[in-house]
């Protein structure tokens, strides 16, 4: 291709040297922010990961593989991986369960309708985190409204919250619309001549779906499983507020060890390992999806 | 392969009517038109004859086998959207293959089937592309062809050509004919193409209002327009409004405000408007009717000349003329037209 242009004689446009300087002065702040409050604090967790913890003070500056030792060596802190990846799984699964036929029916709703139904899907995201927590707190507390409402029945007392059941369902309830959002744009550009062409063609609506449709929203269950996925592996607040200490999940360990244990090289050793399982368990199914996903090629 | 009957057929969304009490028969094997403006009904109505909506009156049958209210897989149908509506996760060949799994169809027998459509439809070495990297006319094939390989008993065709530019739409209307011959598959085509409906249809349905306006050969509509509507939409018309004076062998006196004219036609009496089409009118005197103006101005067509003259009380003829003799603007000039050429139509009453 390069070859090709450069045989081309292309008068050099006059306009380069401003236009130039117009996309440096607009990727440039993006550039150092990210520099400034990710980068290098990134690269200063991963450097302290590898320093000795002392007795006194926070780190002494001497490399150690130590706390990576610790870490994969501790059956203990494999279990809170293997729960804070599970419960992960599970928040993606049952976002994609629930929020598949809402994002179908936003994306087929009458185009007047769609907006409102979009704002109504996020409106819950006006409401910070916390909140919502204390909102399921009242619902599934051991004197909470599920509760009285079984008792009230003769039922016998369910445990509800400060398990992982209450986890789940908190990020189930604060996730389901990213979820709901990926996949009704990936479904608002499917025609519905496509299903209606399936159909013709003798498929039931089922198999309809099924052959068509679905692997036609595929872009956005991948865009939506993988942002879910990530934001639950991450989540803090929710297992703090509807776990308690019962249940354990990485993001908690790490900001224990940080703050109450004050061992910050352990503390991002933990983070490291979660990070890199979390990249491992991604690669390993973007490969899957891509394959699903060969026709998007192009 | 199936005639189609619709009776009363009505379809309402909230309060706009779409489709009103529509009758129509098409024959097996023939192939008919939808025609009109956008909004006109004709879309809703094939999708109810795909089964994609439900009327809220009347019925469908495929032959003596009512359809109203089955599910479009069980009609038996293939459908070409505007837009294709290939798959464009699959290629070219599962694209095609699509219908005969669905229907079961032994491997060995599906893939002679496949193959031998895809000849037809000369897109044979093309069968592992992807829709998009394909034509937007081998893309058009390959909807007919996975329309077609099931042996649908009925063929519905929403505005196939539309996305095409003009060269190839030419050619495809003469090939889809062709195929619709050839297959004698009872079609029904979706246009708002005057000309691609010409030249495709048996018979053509003109639809306004999601009401039936005429229905009948291109010929028939273009020479007897059944209302001023019909004449105005299908090729150029001169409507001349008048009453009519009196009859005698079998010839209606029209009186206009550009003088009384002679017409063919029976049953028409009252307020009536005559069309005349712009190439039945005639410079000078040769035939009965005359009307006398000055041409306004000319236009150089190629074939021929299309000038607009302006005759008595504000009345603007359209003429079309072989360039032999040639008028320039602001010349007075006398035309005439033939009793057999002056269709007489009641006038409507909006």
């Amino acid at each position: 291709m390069a070859g090709l242009d450069a045989t081309v004689a292309v008068p050099t446009p006059p306009a380069r040297g401003p236009r130039f300087a117009w996309v440096v002065f607009l990727i440039v702040p993006i550039i150092v922010f990210l520099a400034v409050f990710f980068l290098i604090p990134y690269a200063n967790m991963v450097y302290m990961s590898f320093l000795v913890k002392p007795a006194e003070g926070a780190y002494l500056k001497q490399f150690t593989l130590e706390n990576y030792g610790r870490t994969l060596g501790d059956p203990f802190y494999w279990r809170i991986l293997r729960n804070t990846f599970w419960y992960s799984l599970l928040t993606t699964a049952i976002t994609l369960v629930l929020g598949y036929p809402l994002a179908y029916h936003i994306a087929r709703a009458p185009k007047r309708w769609r907006g409102w139904l979009l704002v109504l899907l996020i409106s819950p995201l006006l409401v910070s985190v916390i909140v919502r927590s204390f909102g399921w707190m009242i619902l599934l507390g051991r004197v909470g409204l599920i509760n009285q409402l079984v008792k009230s029945y003769g039922g016998p007392e369910l445990h509800l919250m400060y398990n992982a059941f209450g986890i789940i369902v908190g990020l189930v309830h604060v996730y389901l619309p990213f979820m709901a959002l990926s996949i009704a744009g990936a479904l608002q550009t499917i025609s519905p001549d496509i299903e209606r062409a399936a159909r013709s063609l003798g498929a039931s609506p089922w198999r309809a779906f099924w052959r068509v449709t679905w692997r036609l929203s595929l872009p956005g269950v991948f865009a939506g499983t993988l942002l879910v996925f990530v934001l639950a592996v991450s989540s803090y607040v929710i297992p703090i507020l509807l776990g308690a200490n019962n249940v354990l999940v990485m993001p908690m360990v790490i900001v224990q060890m940080l703050l109450d244990a004050f061992n910050w090289p352990l503390g991002s050793a933990l983070a490291m390992v979660l990070f890199g399982f979390t990249v491992l368990l991604l690669w390993l199914y973007v490969k899957i999806m891509n394959r699903a996903m060969r026709w998007t090629a192009r | 392969m199936a005639s189609i009957t619709l009776r009363d057929l009505t379809k309402r969304f909230e309060s706009l009517v779409a489709v009103d009490r529509l009758n129509l028969e098409i024959q097996e094997g023939e192939l008919i038109t939808l025609l009109g403006p956008s909004g006109c009904g004709k879309t809703t109505t094939l999708r109810m004859i795909g089964g994609f909506e439900t009327p809220n009156e009347g019925d469908i049958y495929f032959g003596e086998r009512p359809v109203t209210w089955l599910q479009p897989e069980l009609r038996n149908i293939g459908i070409v959207f505007q837009n294709y509506a290939l798959f464009p996760h699959m290629t070219v060949w599962e694209n095609i293959a699509f219908g005969l799994e669905m229907r079961r169809e032994a491997p060995a027998k599906l893939r002679q089937r496949v193959a031998a459509i895809l000849a037809k439809v000369q897109l044979t070495g093309m069968e592992r592309r992807y829709s998009h990297q394909l034509s937007g006319g081998q893309q058009q094939r390959v909807a007919l062809a996975r329309a077609l390989v099931v042996n649908p008993a009925v063929l519905l065709l929403d505005e196939p050509l539309a996305n095409l530019d003009a060269k190839l739409r030419e050619e495809m209307r003469f090939y889809i004919r062709h195929l619709q011959r050839e297959f004698g598959i009872t079609t029904i085509y979706v246009t708002h193409d005057q000309a691609e409906a010409m030249v495709l249809a048996d018979r053509i349905a003109l639809m306004k209002d999601g009401r039936l306006q005429q229905l009948g050969s291109a010929e028939d509509i273009y020479r007897r327009p059944s209302n001023a509507w019909v004449a105005e939409f299908i090729g150029l018309s001169n409507l001349i409004r008048g009453t009519v004076a009196g009859r005698s062998d079998g010839q209606l006196s029209v009186r206009t405000t550009a003088g009384v004219f002679a017409c063919a036609g029976e049953g028409a009496t009252g307020d009536v408007v005559i069309c005349v089409r712009p190439e039945s009118l005639h410079f000078g005197q040769q035939h009965p009717n005359r009307i006398h103006g000055i041409v306004h101005e000319r236009v150089f067509l190629g074939n021929l000349l299309d000038y607009q003259i302006d005759g008595p009380d504000g009345l603007r003829l359209r003429v079309q003329a072989d360039p032999s003799r040639v008028f320039a603007p602001g010349t007075p000039v006398d035309v005439s037209f033939s009793s057999a050429d002056a269709w007489v139509m009641r006038a409507s009453g909006s």
